[in-house]
């Protein structure tokens, strides 16, 4: 009744840390609504009746909508936290998401984050002269065009620019362009190596 | 090939391109590494680096990438095998071999496009001549065509029996040639030795091209002395070596005599020292330092009664109390440690050690750190070969790779500590040996085993472990044996490795004498002896005397050893 719905969903999200997104609650969405619209149906049934002179259901009908604004505040909490998590994805994975992250999102989720995508893109193309301007590489200053790496988990072939494959496996180390390293220190896969 | 000017013919040619490094699993190893990483960050050359421990790694390492790389840096492994026949590649891939095992194989010297050799000319190679081993196989083909012609019958016959008579004569030559090859191939190939460290090859090419640092420098030195801790190289070519490394160390480090423009304490220096040969003495106490070091631990027979109390009466003689001595080095008296080198000296002369002290170097950075050449290698060697599992065992190579950067000092503190466990447990597994007299003549050759029991038994299944502990022990059994003819005789050390596959790490090494050149036959001689009795065995590691074979064909590969051998 006060709101507990709401709070669950808004502790979830607190507990779950370093950004990650958990799965999207439909469900308890679904029942948190449930019971702001019963509450508001109540309250104007209770309403009517206050005019027509039942002066002690005044306080009732404050408690309700206290009620519901909590509920409401709990909610859009929660969607934003989620809105804000997913626009960190894009900067930390690029445009394509992994599938585990997609299948957490919600069908409107998805269109905010191609919306956001898009709306990115036009900007970055915009800045930096006739290109445009990638913003999410180096987004610490860089010290120097190389770097060397170290494999921390085998992650198969990958491609640099033009055309050979480099073959990640564990404990292997290897010299390469900063900007093609990035994204997988990022994820976890490279260990950037300071000598 | 051998590669006759280091920067034109390998460098140049790579600095543009994407290089593939297979470094072995040996101290020389990584700091030969180090330096040639150090030249392809300056210079942004993309390499990948992979950790080698065996030719089978070799193989597999080489297979995964050979689609991906054209460029292939073999630091100390592949000189001494037939590089092409056991990788396979394809006619444009380049091998650089920076090897300092030798004999190099003759395939690898004579071989014009694929193996480039970065080798220095002086070190003595006796490579056989090309002619006496290689001969074009055109003269086959002439004799078959003129057999085909003639009409008449009776100048037939005669050409005929020409013929014969000249065929006989060309196959009997050819027999000679040919047993003549195998002899100078056999000689060639019949010992094994090292020659000039990795470490010093890399650094020579560092300076050629003016990119030479103090830190590559440092590198070079440690890689030259893991060559002498493991008694891999003569006296002789070790005192030259020290000789170079000395040009190069005060030409980088001069400015700390003159007082007014001395660097800031924090920069780095390196120093040479006619230091004490006590391994690890100034991270642990003198007293250890004397009881755990071989030299001192064999010249004393401290692992008899009569030891303990002549290693009493050594430091009587100098002077030293034993609590002084017993404590840690840095806090022992000053006054003591002033003339400590001196006074060791004079009473080692006394007690028959002559060779107490020996020419190396030490660095110095910052007001707390200072360590001897000797220091980092034994902790890097026992960084390298740590048992407590903490990942695959490439993760202890890159460890040890990582201590050997200054800023890693942590990890050096760490190598230290499982150095000075492994020097302890090597002491008392050679005490334990020699009182139990183990150490059994086979005839040709010593032969120990030790048992599964044992204690720190697990130490000694690494390969480099095992090597300074036959080592030690030779030492000691020679010092502590009677029988004149068992002080000539080499040695073969057997350990358990792996307790649930039953197989035994065993090695070979070369006798202990005074002038002896570290020439070892075990390589070959493992090899025939496995043949002869087709024991299940496994010749991975890059050093061809140290093999692992199953514990129930032990007894028989023995007996064929023996009998190969006597």
């Amino acid at each position: 009744m006060a709101a507990e719905r709401g709070l669950e969903l808004v502790r979830e999200l607190h507990r779950a840390a370093g950004g990650h997104l958990p799965p999207f609650r439909t469900e308890e969405m679904r029942q948190a609504l449930e019971e702001m619209r019963a509450l508001y149906e109540r309250n104007q049934a209770d309403v009517s009746e206050a005019k027509a002179g039942r002066t002690d259901l005044i306080f009732l009908i404050r408690f309700r909508h206290c009620c519901l604004l909590r509920n409401q505040r709990c909610l859009l909490a929660y969607l934003y936290d989620r809105l804000l998590r997913i626009r960190a994805l894009r900067w930390e994975y690029g445009s394509v998401l992994p599938n585990t992250i997609q299948f957490h999102m919600s069908a409107e989720e998805v269109e905010w984050f191609n919306r956001y995508k898009k709306s990115l893109a036009t900007y970055m193309r915009s800045v930096g002269g006739e290109e445009g301007l990638d913003l999410t590489q180096d987004i610490k200053p860089p010290k120097s065009l190389y770097i060397e790496v170290r494999c921390l988990r085998d992650h198969g072939e990958f491609e640099v620019e033009d055309g050979t494959t480099i073959l990640l496996k564990k404990n292997s180390q290897h010299f390469l362009p900063r900007w093609k390293c990035e994204q997988l220190i990022r994820q976890g896969v490279l260990e950037h190596v300071l000598s | 090939m051998f590669v006759s000017d280091c920067r034109r013919e390998f460098y140049d040619l790579i600095v543009t391109q994407r290089v593939l490094l297979l470094v072995a699993s040996d101290v020389d190893a990584l700091c030969a590494c180090k330096i040639l990483q150090a030249l392809f960050q300056c210079d942004h050359v993309q390499y990948t680096l992979v950790p080698v421990a065996g030719w089978q790694e070799l193989e597999t390492a080489f297979l995964e990438h050979k689609d991906q790389f054209k460029y292939f840096v073999l630091i100390n492994c592949g000189a001494n095998v037939d590089l092409l026949e056991i990788l396979q590649p394809e006619e444009d891939t380049l091998f650089f071999v920076c090897d300092s095992h030798r004999p190099i194989n003759v395939v690898n010297v004579y071989n014009d496009t694929q193996i480039k050799l970065l080798v220095k000319q002086d070190d003595d190679l006796d490579v056989p001549a090309y002619d006496d081993i290689f001969r074009d196989e055109e003269d086959e083909e002439e004799e078959s065509e003129d057999e085909s012609d003639g009409s008449e019958p009776s100048e037939k016959r005669r050409r005929f029996e020409e013929e014969v008579i000249e065929r006989t004569m060309k196959r009997r030559q050819r027999q000679e040639w040919e047993a003549r090859r195998r002899e100078i191939l056999f000689d060639y190939e019949q010992y094994e030795y090292h020659g000039t460290s990795s470490a010093m090859v890399m650094f020579d090419l560092a300076w050629i091209m003016s990119k030479d640092l103090n830190d590559m420098l440092w590198w070079a030195i440690v890689g030259l002395t893991d060559q002498w801790v493991q008694d891999k190289i003569t006296q002789m070519k070790y005192v030259t070596d020290i000789g170079i490394l000395q040009r190069h160390v005060s030409r980088h480090n001069h400015r700390n005599e003159d007082e007014e423009n001395s660097l800031s304490i924090d920069c780095m220096r390196i120093a040479f020292e006619y230091d004490l040969r006590l391994a690890l003495y100034q991270h642990w106490s003198l007293y250890e330092s004397l009881c755990n070091t071989s030299y001192t631990s064999a010249s004393l027979k401290l692992w008899s009664v009569q030891g303990q109390k002549r290693l009493q009466e050594f430091l009587a003689d100098m002077g030293l109390p034993l609590k002084q001595v017993k404590q840690k080095f840095n806090s022992m008296d000053m006054s003591l440690k002033e003339n400590l080198r001196e006074m060791i000296e004079e009473s080692a002369n006394k007690f028959g050690m002559r060779d107490l002290r020996v020419q190396t170097f030490s660095i110095h950075f910052g007001f707390k750190n200072k360590f001897s050449a000797s220091d980092i290698v034994y902790a890097t060697t026992s960084l390298m070969e740590n048992i407590e599992k903490e990942g695959p065992e490439t993760t202890n190579f890159i460890k040890a790779l990582d201590s050997l950067s200054r800023g890693n000092l942590d990890k050096l503190h760490q190598g230290l500590d499982l150095a000075k466990k492994q020097l302890r447990a090597i002491q008392q597994t050679v005490a334990s040996c020699i009182c139990t007299n183990l150490v059994i003549s086979q005839g040709p050759f010593l032969y120990c085993s030790l048992m599964e029991g044992t204690p720190d038994v697990k130490l000694f299944s690494k390969p480099v472990s095992l090597c300074l502990l036959s080592k030690y022990l030779l030492k000691s059994f020679v010092c502590s044996t009677k029988n004149k003819r068992c002080k000539l005789l080499p040695l073969v050390m057997a350990a358990p490795m792996d307790v649930e596959q039953g197989t035994v790490i065993m090695v070979g090494i070369p006798p202990e004498t005074e002038s002896s050149d570290k020439k070892n036959f075990f390589g070959r001689a493992f090899e025939k002896a496995a043949e002869s009795t087709s024991s299940r065995t496994l010749h991975n590691h890059f050093e061809m005397s140290i093999i692992e074979l199953k514990t129930e064909d032990r007894s028989k590969f023995l007996d064929a050893l023996i009998s190969l051998l006597s």
